[in-house]
């Protein structure tokens, strides 16, 4: 069943804290399936006044961080995995077009498979309606991960 | 296309290797490709290729290519 998570809940689903949290809210999320939300953005993020100067642009590293917190809430919201501790493993990202103080980058991420202690999914931003980023995604808790590693 | 050919082509596709690494030096973490995420890859081969369900037991111990034939046995695959 899906519920929603505001900005203080969702930190029980994922250990980022600012300056790195990327996600303001969960508007939906089906633990194992999906999670869609959003950040929004003004003048006032740490990385606008140097990236760039005149020109601010969120970093593509932070727009790929930001699916994959979306898509971590997926994978921890299911039964007994809250709190813990994802880390990425490999991400394909392509970047469509810049995010800018003023947008709200809305977010949408899918888990396509979660076996063994990885999930494969995918996540996509937009803003104003079109697409920003989107990414293929391979994340791990690495405790249930090295349960399943050879000795 | 043999159950040895279908093993042989799952660690080379997987780990991108070639024939001639086949051998039994072959265990985990003693290639670059097969480390946490090719190991997870290959149990995954493995058992899309033998239509297998492998356990959380024989995952862990699947540590080298010359074992793992044993491991799969124990699913009624055939070498």
């Amino acid at each position: 069943m899906a519920f929603s998570l505001d900005c203080e809940e969702l930190k029980a689903y994922q250990p980022n804290r600012f300056p790195f949290l990327m996600i303001d809210v969960v508007t939906e999320v089906e633990p194992g399936k999906y999670a869609k939300g959003y950040k929004n953005l003004t003048n006032n993020e740490w990385y606008f006044p140097m990236h760039f100067p005149g020109a601010p642009n969120m970093p593509g590293a932070l727009q790929l961080e930001a699916l994959a917190q979306m898509l971590t809430v997926a994978i921890t919201t299911q039964e007994g995995l809250k709190g813990k501790v994802t880390h990425a493993l490999e991400h394909t990202v392509r970047f469509r077009k810049e995010v800018r103080p003023g947008d709200q980058l809305v977010i949408e991420a899918t888990i396509n498979s979660w076996r063994r202690g990885v999930c494969v999914g995918r996540g996509v931003g937009y803003t104003n309606g079109e697409v920003a980023c989107e990414a293929k995604m391979m994340i791990t808790i690495p405790d249930i991960l090295e349960q399943y590693l050879p000795k | 296309m043999d159950n040895n050919q279908k093993y042989d082509a799952a660690f080379m596709t997987v780990f991108e290797i070639n024939a001639d690494q086949l051998n039994d030096e072959l265990k985990y973490q003693s290639i670059t490709t097969w480390d946490s995420v090719g190991h997870m890859a290959l149990m995954a081969e493995l058992e899309g290729i033998f239509d297998i369900m492998l356990e959380m037991d024989d995952v862990v111990d699947f540590g080298s290519y010359a074992t793992g034939k044993t491991t799969l046995e124990k699913y009624g695959v055939r070498f």
